[in-house]
């Protein structure tokens, strides 16, 4: 009964952070459909990889005609950013059984990652995480795969009023706020911030993984045991 | 016009590499034990990769609002992270962000 509870607490904690999946779902949706793709083939690679960033580049690469090893390795590149999320994921999903792992593994994305760090003071055991993280991952895939379909049939129906794209930055913000227990963690942030910022420019997205791992050198660095003198 | 076996030779290996991302860590997490300090190391992650999510996003965006230099999404996502800080809601956070940077706008 508890853990039913921890999954929709995780699927309904989701809710806000739709806001900007929905309209990017929309993008992924008439971009499938404004480069001819059927709506079997759109949802085909909707299903089996499941990375929207990724996606947007492949199918403009694609429609592009670009060789087999620029379109895979681009969307690789992009997609790298989940290797740092899986291994943080790892102590959690440790003794999970097999079938669970993978469905973690398959449905892992940011918003479910960064969800489930920001609720992590909240969550008692591994067994509470994965059944909140779970929560999450189901509710993100409905939403996605819904607004993909929606966004191919009507086209891009996000009213730009609204600028709902914002919503994408606000929650990581929002979500990250939560996971700054001290001034090591703010440090770190504002440090990535600013590196961000100036390898912005690095082609391939490569900026996001260049600054992910510099950041997380630098919190080895300053949580490094000092050396004692006895 | 995109070869429909060019698009799934594509979507196939991306499928692949993208499972082995992703799966690798969450896989292996049985075999080995994950100590502390990694543990500890890992706590750092929210904060080494989603602020380079926001700035780029940010910061790069031209606005119109020209009092505010074009920066109006900069300086509501400040606001927005200050509320975020006091009220611990993801949905305060949210709806002020999209609501201040609307009305921002309508009154350009």
């Amino acid at each position: 009964m508890k853990q039913k509870n921890l999954f929709f607490a995780g699927f309904r904690g989701m809710a806000p952070i739709l806001t900007g999946v929905i309209p990017f779902g929309a993008v992924m949706g008439t971009v499938f459909f404004n480069a001819k793709l059927s709506l079997a083939q759109s949802l085909g690679m909707d299903f089996v990889v499941y990375a929207g960033a990724a996606q947007l580049a492949a199918v403009d690469l694609m429609s592009k005609h670009a060789g087999y090893l620029v379109v895979v390795i681009t969307g690789l590149i992009i997609n790298l950013r989940f290797l740092l999320y899986s291994a943080a994921l790892s102590p959690v999903l440790q003794r999970s059984s097999f079938l669970v792992k993978i469905f973690s593994a398959y449905s892992l994305t940011d918003q479910a990652y960064a969800l489930m760090s920001a609720n992590e003071h909240k969550l008692k055991n591994a067994e509470e995480a994965t059944q909140f993280y779970l929560g999450a991952t189901v509710s993100m895939i409905l939403t996605w795969h819904s607004s993909v379909i929606a966004g191919y049939i009507f086209g891009n129906f996000a009213p730009p009023s609204l600028s709902l794209d914002f919503a994408v930055p606000l929650s990581f913000a929002a979500l990250v706020i939560p996971t700054i227990k001290n001034k090591t963690y703010l440090f770190v942030a504002i440090f990535s911030s600013l590196a961000s910022l100036l390898l912005h420019s690095l082609p391939y997205k490569m900026g996001l993984m260049v600054t992910a791992l510099l950041s997380i050198a630098l919190a080895t660095f300053l949580t490094r045991k000092k050396p004692t003198h006895d | 016009m995109i070869e429909p076996s060019y698009f799934w030779t594509n979507v196939l290996f991306l499928a692949i590499g993208t499972i082995a991302i992703r799966g690798t860590f969450i896989i292996m997490s049985s075999r080995i034990k994950i100590s502390d300090r990694w543990r500890q190391i890992f706590s750092f992650i929210p904060a080494a990769i989603l602020p380079a999510f926001v700035a780029p996003a940010v910061f790069y965006n031209e606005g119109h609002q020209a009092w505010l230099w074009g920066k109006e999404r900069f300086f509501v996502l400040i606001f927005a992270t200050a509320i975020c800080y006091y009220t611990r809601s993801t949905v305060a956070t949210i709806a002020f962000g999209l609501a201040a940077l609307y009305f921002l706008n309508v009154s350009s």
